[in-house]
């Protein structure tokens, strides 16, 4: 009889009864620098007038538009358009392959913006199934 | 000769008693941890108990304590497997019955509910089992999927006026159609989200199609046919899909919302068994 | 209980004599203590915390793999008597939990004036190769006073293994493969030709591939879609703006030559990713590929018995 579990010493825990309904869009505003503080409010312009209504178009996690963001935040615009374009242009591809992303609990790809920064230490890949 | 024996008798019956004091002594101890709280500990103490008890009095009650501290730590696989354990280890019916409706109301919290459903059926064939806490779990079975109209049936089954059945009944009255929102926005895009209480969110859906269906429109008109399709395949039914997809979307968020009030005010306020 | 004692002493003391009831005076002194006497042949000591009964109970545990609730029972024995098998399961309980740092504390004081300080020193060394870097574990191997002569072959095996799990320089070829046995030769062989000589693609080469012709480098990273599409893209935009530029369309023209730049631009950079991601791939299946061999063999280490029965 295994009690995998007791391996680290826990505490109570009540389990909400609550459905769990996964929230489409993160609307959080950055407030780190002027740039990014626009460029949320615009992001979050684009989530309420255009992408809640559009449908589910983007097959990527995280999405296209929240992967700008997170690439801006993370490098400059020059680099963030650069990674959103290649992002873009394989967000059209229809025949994606399965090997190289690995599926987000939402059954989309994942596709983190640490996988294009340049840099093969940071490099994130979840599963071996990559290369066959 | 006799009184030799009756010494013996002493003697033993004397290592028996202390026996019997000290693992009850344990017994309670790892019952008091568990009382404060400290369930981590509290199964620790009752897997002493249960290691020193020889007389394997508490192989039920122990292992149901186990239980119930591993389902207070959200641990549910494990209190699963030690009411199993209990169960299995029960010596009246009525302890018998105790254990399986922990492993019933577990199943629920772990929304493994046809678990809870199966087990349901099983015991309700039992004589001496009373009907009236079945049908109460297995409405509240019938909660935690999401199935509010046989929740409601399952409680009218022990009083037509029960609490739960009135809660159940308004839920699912309160809740919206999927498909209806869909179908009409079929019809008239935006319109399932209004229907839905989405009322700026629809108007915006509504606004788009009519634009990109007046661009597309005016670039056939003009026969620009490139530009056309340009605008009715990567706008136009971008919008409409997106319109009948977001239709259902709207309406499954906005029933969440309803249950998760009801269920919020089952879990903090209501003042009847839980599971 | 002392009810009853006296209910029974009562009504014995009215039927027998003087002398017998100095016999059961003498009797009911001692009866307390018979509770002693007699549990301990039947191995219930009266304190259920004390050594010996915590010794048992943590080895129950220990074979229930609570460890670390058999941990909190080990630790309370070994504050009074000190046992080397003890100390030896308390450190192992650390190492199955994954606290590879306690454990190989915990082996280290059965190094010296043990009957089990070769297993512990072996034990030990297992733990440093899972705990922090391989880098210190081939450090550790290197320090004088842990060797032990019992099992040196596999100590010996597991820093060569370990060269294999980092990016190490690896040691000569014909070297490395002797430590090896015969029947693991030919899989040990291919995995160190495999990390001597990995099959990566250069992001240098598939950003110039993508240079000349746009998505090139994708096709030859193995993303053959996301090149084809890239080649698409780029070009129908690039048609676009020189069909608009030759109708005059000067806005339209500039703006489609804006998004073919970006397009190219992209995946310029998107295929010296698309090697790196590659890369990174090739480095995670043989890592993969490596730990699952020697895991699935426990790394080619003798099982230490004594562990798996109830003593």
């Amino acid at each position: 009889m295994t009690a995998q579990s007791d391996w680290v010493k826990w505490d109570a825990k009540e389990i909400s009864y609550e459905i769990h309904s996964p929230t489409h869009h993160d609307y959080t505003i950055d407030k780190s620098s002027f740039g990014l503080r626009i460029l949320s409010y615009a992001r979050n312009a684009y989530y309420y007038f255009i992408s809640d209504v559009d449908g589910d178009n983007c097959p990527f996690f995280p999405s296209c538009s929240a992967f700008f963001i997170q690439s801006v935040k993370e490098s400059n615009i020059f680099r963030a358009s650069l990674m959103f374009t290649d992002r873009f242009i394989r967000d059209m591809n229809l025949f994606k392959n399965n090997n190289r992303y690995s599926l987000h609990a939402t059954k989309k790809y994942i596709d983190p913006i640490n996988n294009y920064l340049l840099e093969e230490k940071r490099i994130i890949l979840t599963t071996g199934e990559f290369i066959e | 000769m006799i009184k030799k024996i009756v010494l013996f008798t002493l003697f033993l019956f004397n290592v028996q008693v202390n026996a019997q004091n000290q693992i009850s002594i344990q017994y309670e101890y790892a019952h008091n941890l568990m009382k404060t709280r400290q369930y981590f500990d509290a199964i620790t103490e009752f897997k002493r108990t249960l290691f020193f008890d020889i007389d394997k009095q508490y192989s039920y009650s122990a292992n149901y304590s186990i239980g119930e501290c591993y389902k207070a730590g959200a641990m549910l696989d494990n209190a699963i497997q030690y009411f199993s354990i209990a169960q299995y280890n029960a010596r009246t019916d009525d302890e018998k019955i105790s254990a399986q409706l922990e492993i019933i109301k577990t199943n629920i919290l772990r929304r493994t509910t046809e678990r809870a459903h199966q087990i349901l059926n099983e015991i309700e064939k039992i004589s001496s089992i009373n009907k009236d806490s079945v049908n109460y779990w297995r409405g509240w079975a019938f909660i935690f999927n999401d199935e509010w109209k046989e929740a409601a049936n399952s409680f009218a089954k022990i009083n037509p006026n029960h609490e739960l059945k009135k809660l159940a009944e308004q839920v699912d009255m309160d809740k919206v159609s999927v498909t209806f929102a869909k179908v009409i926005s079929y019809i008239l895009p935006g319109s399932g989200q209004i229907y839905s209480g989405s009322i700026l969110p629809g108007l915006i859906s509504l606004g788009w199609n009519l634009l990109s269906g007046y661009w597309t429109v005016s670039a056939f008109n003009e026969s620009r046919v490139f530009d056309g399709s340009v605008l009715l395949g990567l706008i136009w039914l971008r919008f409409y899909r997106g319109n009948i997809q977001n239709a259902g979307d709207f309406a499954v968020q906005k029933n969440n919302e309803i249950s998760n009030k009801a269920l919020r005010y089952l879990q903090h306020e209501y003042k009847g068994n839980r599971p | 209980m002392s009810l009853l004692n006296n209910y029974f002493s009562n009504h014995f003391l009215n039927s027998i004599n003087f002398y017998q009831t100095k016999v059961l005076a003498i009797i009911l002194f001692l009866l307390p203590f018979s509770t002693i006497l007699f549990s301990q042949t039947m191995n219930i000591d009266e304190n259920y915390f004390s050594p010996k009964n915590r010794l048992a109970f943590g080895n129950f545990l220990f074979i229930q793999e609570d460890y670390l609730r058999a941990i909190e029972e080990y630790k309370n024995y070994l504050m009074y008597i000190d046992n080397d098998t003890v100390r030896f399961k308390y450190a192992e309980s650390f190492y199955r939990i994954g606290k590879y740092n306690e454990a190989a504390d915990n082996f280290k004081s059965i190094f010296y004036g043990s009957l089990l300080s070769d297993e512990a020193k072996l034990a030990f060394y297992k733990a440093s190769f899972f705990n922090s870097s391989y880098n210190s574990f081939r450090d550790i191997c290197k320090m004088e006073g842990y060797q032990s002569e019992k099992y040196a072959k596999d100590i010996n095996r597991l820093f060569l293994i370990s060269h294999l799990m980092d990016e190490s320089i690896l040691p000569d070829t014909n070297h490395f493969l002797k430590a090896f046995p015969d029947s693991t030769k030919n899989k040990v062989r291919e995995l160190y030709m495999m990390k001597k000589f990995p099959s990566k693609k250069n992001p240098t080469t598939a950003m110039l591939l993508s240079m000349f012709i746009p998505g090139a480098g994708k096709i030859y990273t193995g993303e053959i879609s996301d090149g084809i599409t890239a080649l698409l893209t780029t070009g129908v935009l690039a048609y676009l703006a020189a069909n608009n530029f030759k109708h005059e369309h000067n806005f339209r023209g500039w703006l489609f030559a804006g998004l073919a730049v970006f397009s190219y631009a992209g995946t310029v950079y998107g295929s010296y990713a698309s090697a790196q991601i590659y890369n990174a791939g090739v480095r995670l299946n043989f890592d993969n590929e490596v730990k699952l061999y020697f895991e699935k063999r426990n790394y080619l280490l003798p099982k230490i018995n004594f562990l798996k029965t109830n003593d």
